[in-house]
């Protein structure tokens, strides 16, 4: 029996650690680069919402969000994406199975999209400040609080951020344009100095 | 204009630091100036009068205004790739080493051949082209030879400066910023209304085109709660930079209004120093949503036009006084001032309080207020009352000016009075409020009689006007209506009022109200655009010549046009016209200003959008077609190999090797890049039965089919193959090019047509990695690798869909073929995309296994007569390409009712075919096929879609749309291409040139 490979990322070849750009003594943006364990969309029909939620809360333990909240817990984050529609991202792999063996095509539909994306994290205090001067939407706390996620793009890249913190943010950005959107998000950065871990 | 440096001292050159020393170049000559200094003020602080020569008649033209209102002191700054021309020196601020240069001269501003254009004057007056040039056409062209003749002599002489041919070499950044109040302008009424809307809580952006905000207040004469105004301006501004929810943008200039309360400012980050830091941002472009406005623009003051007011000395006296107050430089060493208001009298009285000597005040007025002659008195000039200058001497810039008498009622000009030797004579014609912003937008601006200007009109979405712009001038009313403006613009973001804060003011109060004299008529040469060399008597030509709409004027004349849009001549063109037309000013009319307010580097405007403008989309095996030496091609978004060229191979020559391999023995290529949709639902079978032209209500799990889609209209949309994993889902395959549209087209019927239909849509593109084995050894390939599926005939048949695991990895395989073989599409997530290809490369490699790219791809597919994009071009119906057995006639389908149209059935429509090249030669993309031969081609039948070199066939081959093709098979044609000068024998044959039978790809 033959492992399954190791996934790679489209950034591996791109991604170096290091400090880069201005101002590199007082850094004041931090990235870095996940692949997700297991990113899942789910979707109810319009009558069996509840259904689902209760589905996805017994899979995840967790309470399913209206949307721009979230919920998270150590492993696990639900963001609502549409109507009667989310995205959970786990640290676990095997999650699509799961919720496919919870949500029968009866009360909705499952679609596995952990290959689909790739997940930057961008924190520090210029974090929004640099996510602003390339997409648009409002990054103030009373705007964009924490805690809540929103569907926006950089130019034709599509992007759902999840405000984990006043100054930290997790990036699902679509896979075969992760390269694109890394080149953005290090040169915007690099005006004011960056490191990557 | 002999300008030198004041002796700076406590209040005079309060902009610049009176310590320092800069050392700059223009036209090659070192100079120096001060840190503070515009490139204008230190020209002028050198005694440098000259500074460009006129656009038409090459007239030499010095410093006029102190903004951005400036129409001649455009320079030339930098060189090579940075070099960038019509930079206002009077916004360039001064640093070490700046390197300037004037434009349109040869060989230098002071003495430019180019001005013998002056010398046969009123020949170059408006409507010159039109008049000399046009002349009955030849066929084909629209001008005369003789047009074209003189056309590259007058571009050559005429012009403003040259930009560089080499890439931008300097980085633009954007910012998306959201606030409650957008404040535009930093004067008194923008600084108060910013103030009143931070007082209420309101997250506040105040902008200002300057280096240091203050507007008028910097220059000003006043005393604001005690304190001197700039010294006020300083500490109310530093106040407010340090309120969290106030962001303070100087250097910043607000170009441009648009819908929705979205504005657009140029943020000037580094055109201050010589050149950006490494990873510093030249300019920055800030879209700025904002819950409502406050336009405090400011207004910008005019000249009265009269002869020989473009000498060289002559400036704006505003300008003037501003040069004294805040840069220490006096305009010149005897300055004559010329108004028809008070503001030059003010302007008169500050220059003379430092050291500036003023020969005379001539104002139109016969009488003035007492506080305003009193102020001339300080200023110990000579006053001329009811007079108005009539005209100016000297050789290249200013020696004199003629003063005479005149009527400001009938415009009459009486006896000479005096002549005055005056090296500057500043000018004041008045006020004109900058409303272009609200311009833009279209509100109509409205007349006031009082001030001889245009007001900005009635707001008709959220912005307010205050100050100046709003025609209140002075600060005690600029200060009130900013926070007027201010307690409109929170109601409307929601907001309280906050609180009143407006300073006491001391200092002088006066009518800004002009006498309506606009020209001093004397028959000699008058300027009204000074950038664009339109004289007064330009505007009555126009006027004599029936081209009496201001749209007409502008266009006839270029009135207004260039990089200042007319902001010193247009409100004086206006009012010549309206004279000569008999008929107020008002009736007479505005033309619309365009952004941006000022003009604006490209590279601000693009962005970091520039080489491939679109982000470009990679496979997962895309570092490995690279390393492979892979030639990549962009195909959409995407991109993709072309071919694999190996040591010496050109392109086709790839190909063709690629090509012949795969019908020979077995190749792979990346096929990552089709869109790919997870379709799922109870109803999704039903769904996909409407989408699609052929049935798939009954498709199996674990099969696929190939699918058409159609539009509402009956032409084909999109194809591609839909594969049933379960039950309730599929996977939806679609050309690279089409996956978006098809998206769109998915998810409309859905929510509109068909809402009751339970499914789940989702683009999983980027989900799968895909490779194709092709060829017939593709299945020894894949029992080579392929692990839990039996892979035989029997166990993956012709259009079977299996689940199997490759090297360890959770495979799906699907036995399709696009190139008329026995082939595969093997998916996997696409973080495994790269171990997938190497396991096959692997496997295949003792089968000789080669990959190829997309042009061996679409020669595999011509060959068998299989359409794409070219064919599937938007004019084309499943039955126009030989397709009609896939258009169900058992069910409803989109396009199912307008397919039906008869047109749609006629025999002589454009039908696919496929045609051969009898002697050998190459058929080119884009050939028409005709009957006759090269000399007497006739007319157009049809048209080659797809075209490549067969291996197979050994002969250049094309897909065609030929009129009636289906029953022409085996019929001589020509396939001609007159722009390659290409006329090629062919035979038209049907498509499927290869395998027509099937037996490869189903064996």
């Amino acid at each position: 029996m033959v492992d399954v490979p190791e996934r790679v990322s489209p950034l591996d070849a791109v991604v170096e650690p290091g400090v880069f750009g201005a101002n590199t003594r007082s850094l004041e943006v931090f990235l870095s680069e996940n692949l997700c364990g297991s990113l899942v969309q789910v979707q109810a029909w319009p009558d069996t919402v509840g259904a689902v939620e209760k589905a996805v809360q017994s899979v995840t333990k967790l309470g399913v969000p209206k949307a721009p909240a979230t919920a998270h817990s150590e492993t696990v984050s639900i963001m609502q994406t549409g109507p009667g529609r989310w995205l959970v991202d786990s640290e676990v792999e095997g999650l699509e199975d799961k919720l496919r063996g919870k949500v029968s095509a009866k009360n909705g539909a499952v679609t596995g999209l952990t290959h689909a994306r790739v997940l930057i994290q961008i924190k520090g205090p210029k974090a929004a400040w640099v996510l602003a001067s390339g997409i648009a939407i409002d990054f103030d706390l009373t705007a964009f609080p924490v805690g809540t996620s929103q569907i926006s793009h950089h130019h034709e890249i599509g992007v759902t951020i999840h405000r984990t913190g006043e100054e930290n943010f997790d990036l699902y950005v679509f896979t075969s344009f992760a390269r694109g959107f890394w080149h953005w998000i290090t040169t915007a950065s690099s005006e004011v100095g960056y490191a990557v871990s | 204009m002999s300008g030198f440096r004041l002796n700076l001292r406590e209040g005079l050159g309060r902009a610049v630091d009176h310590d320092s020393k800069i050392n700059f170049t223009f036209d090659g000559k070192n100079y120096s100036g001060r840190v503070g200094d515009t490139l204008a003020s230190a020209l002028m602080a050198n005694g440098v009068s000259i500074v460009a020569r006129s656009f038409k008649y090459h007239r030499p033209r010095g410093i006029f205004s102190a903004g951005s209102e400036e129409p001649n002191a455009l320079v030339t700054v930098h060189s090579g790739a940075r070099t960038e021309p019509n930079i206002r020196a009077t916004e360039l601020e001064l640093y070490e080493g700046l390197e300037a240069k004037s434009q349109n001269r040869w060989p230098s501003v002071n003495f430019d051949v180019m001005a013998v254009n002056q010398l046969p004057g009123k020949a170059f007056s408006a409507g010159f082209y039109y008049k000399t040039f046009m002349g009955p056409s030849r066929p084909g062209h629209k001008a005369t030879q003789f047009w074209w003749f003189c056309e590259q002599l007058i571009r050559r002489a005429a012009g403003l400066g040259k930009g560089a041919s080499q890439a931008d070499p300097d980085k633009y950044g954007r910012m998306n910023a959201f606030c409650d109040v957008l404040v535009v302008g930093a004067g008194a009424a923008g600084i108060s209304a910013a103030e009143r809307a931070a007082s209420a809580g309101a997250k506040v952006i105040l902008c200002d085109e300057s280096a240091v905000a203050g507007g008028a207040l910097l220059s000003s004469s006043e005393l604001l709660d005690g304190a001197l105004a700039h010294d006020w301006v300083a500490d109310r501004l530093a106040e407010l930079a340090e309120n969290e929810n106030v962001t303070v943008l100087t250097r910043t200039t607000v170009q441009s209004m648009f819908d929705d309360n979205t504005y657009l400012a140029i943020e000037r980050l580094a055109d201050h120093v010589k050149t950006p830091g490494k990873h510093q941002v030249r300019q920055r472009a800030w879209n700025i949503r904002c819950k409502s406005a406050v336009i405090a623009t400011g207004a910008i003051e005019r000249p009265i036009v009269f002869a020989g007011n473009d000498r060289p000395g002559v400036m704006l006296a505003d300008s003037a006084r501003r040069y004294v107050v805040e840069y220490g430089v006096s305009p010149g060493r005897a300055v004559c001032v010329f108004t028809n208001n008070d503001t030059g009298w003010l302007a008169a009285r500050d220059m003379a309080k430092y050291g500036v000597i003023v020969e005379a005040i001539v104002d139109v007025r016969k009488d003035v207020p007492d506080a305003i002659r009193a102020a001339g008195e300080e200023s110990r000039a000579e006053i001329f009352l009811g007079a108005a200058i009539t005209a100016t001497s000297g050789l290249q810039t200013l020696s004199g000016a003629q003063i005479s008498e005149f009527s400001e009622t009938t415009g009459e000009v009486g006896r000479k009075l005096k002549k005055i030797g005056c090296d500057c004579i500043a000018v004041s014609g008045g006020w004109s409020p900058a409303f272009h912003l609200t311009s833009q937008q279209g509100e109509k601006p409205v007349w006031d009689a009082e001030l001889q200007a245009f007001l900005p009109g009635e707001a008709t979405s959220s912005w307010h006007v205050a100050g100046a712009m709003a025609g209140k001038f002075g600060l005690r009313h600029a200060f009130r209506s900013g926070e007027e403006a201010a307690v409109k613009a929170l109601a409307e973001a929601g907001l309280g009022e906050g609180e009143s804060d407006v300073p006491r003011i001391e200092g002088d109060e006066i009518d800004y109200a002009p006498a309506p004299v606009f020209e001093i008529n004397t028959g000699g040469k008058a300027f009204v655009d000074l950038q664009h060399d339109v004289t007064a008597e330009d505007v009555r030509l126009a006027h004599r010549e029936g081209l009496v709409s201001v749209e007409h004027l502008k266009r006839y004349t270029t009135l207004g046009m260039a990089t200042d849009q007319g902001k010193t001549s247009n409100m004086s063109g206006l009012a010549i016209m309206a004279e000569a037309r008999g008929k107020p000013i008002p009736d007479v009319g505005t033309t619309r200003f365009r952004p941006p307010y000022t003009p604006t580097a490209l590279g601000a405007i693009a962005g970091d959008a520039y080489g491939h403008l679109a982000s470009e989309r990679l496979t997962p095996m895309h570092d490995w077609h690279v390393a492979e030496g892979a030639n990549m091609y962009a195909n959409g978004p995407w991109l993709r190999p072309e071919s694999y060229n190996r040591s010496g191979e050109s392109v086709e020559q790839a190909y063709i090797r690629e090509a012949a391999t795969v019908r020979k023995g077995v190749g792979l290529v990346d096929v990552s890049t089709l869109g790919k949709i997870d379709v799922q639902g109870p109803d999704a079978a039903e769904f996909l039965n409407r989408i699609y032209s052929n049935g798939f209500a009954k498709l199996p799990v674990g099969k696929a089919r190939y699918g058409l889609m159609l539009r509402e209209d009956g032409m084909l949309f999109d194809d591609g193959t839909t594969w049933r994993l379960d039950e309730n889902r599929y996977l939806m395959t679609t050309t690279t090019a089409g996956a978006g549209q098809v998206m769109e087209h998915l998810e409309y019927h859905r929510d509109v047509v068909w809402p009751d239909l339970k499914v789940a849509l989702a683009s999983v593109s980027d989900e799968w990695a895909g490779v194709a084995v092709a060829g017939p050894k593709s299945r020894n390939v894949l029992k080579a690798c392929v692990n839990d599926c039996d892979v035989s005939n029997e166990g993956l048949p012709f259009m079977g869909v299996r689940q199997a695991t490759i090297a360890g990895i959770p495979v799906w395989i699907a036995r399709l073929s696009f190139s008329g073989e026995m082939a595969y599409e093997v998916y996997c997530g696409a973080g495994w995309g790269q171990a997938l290809w190497d396991a096959l490369m692997k496997a295949g490699k003792r089968f000789q296994i080669v990959p190829y790219g997309l042009e061996a791809l679409s020669t595999l597919r011509i060959e068998k007569g299989h359409v794409a994009g070219p064919e599937l071009n938007g004019r084309t119906t499943p039955l126009d390409l030989g397709l009609g057995g896939m258009v169900s006639s058992k069910k409803n389908f989109v396009g199912a009712t307008l397919l039906k149209r008869d047109a749609f059935h006629e025999e002589s429509r454009l039908q696919l075919v496929a045609i051969k090249s009898i002697d050998g030669q190459r058929i080119r993309g884009g050939s028409h096929l005709v009957k006759g031969n090269k000399d007497q081609p006739g007319q157009t039948e049809g048209n080659t879609t797809s075209t490549c070199f067969s291996p197979e066939l050994n002969c250049y081959i094309s897909l065609a749309l030929l009129e009636g093709g289906n029953a022409r098979h085996g019929e001589k044609m020509f396939a001609t291409n007159p722009v390659r000068n290409m006329h090629v024998a062919v035979e038209v044959v049907s498509p499927h040139m290869v395998d027509p039978d099937g037996g490869r790809m189903h064996g």
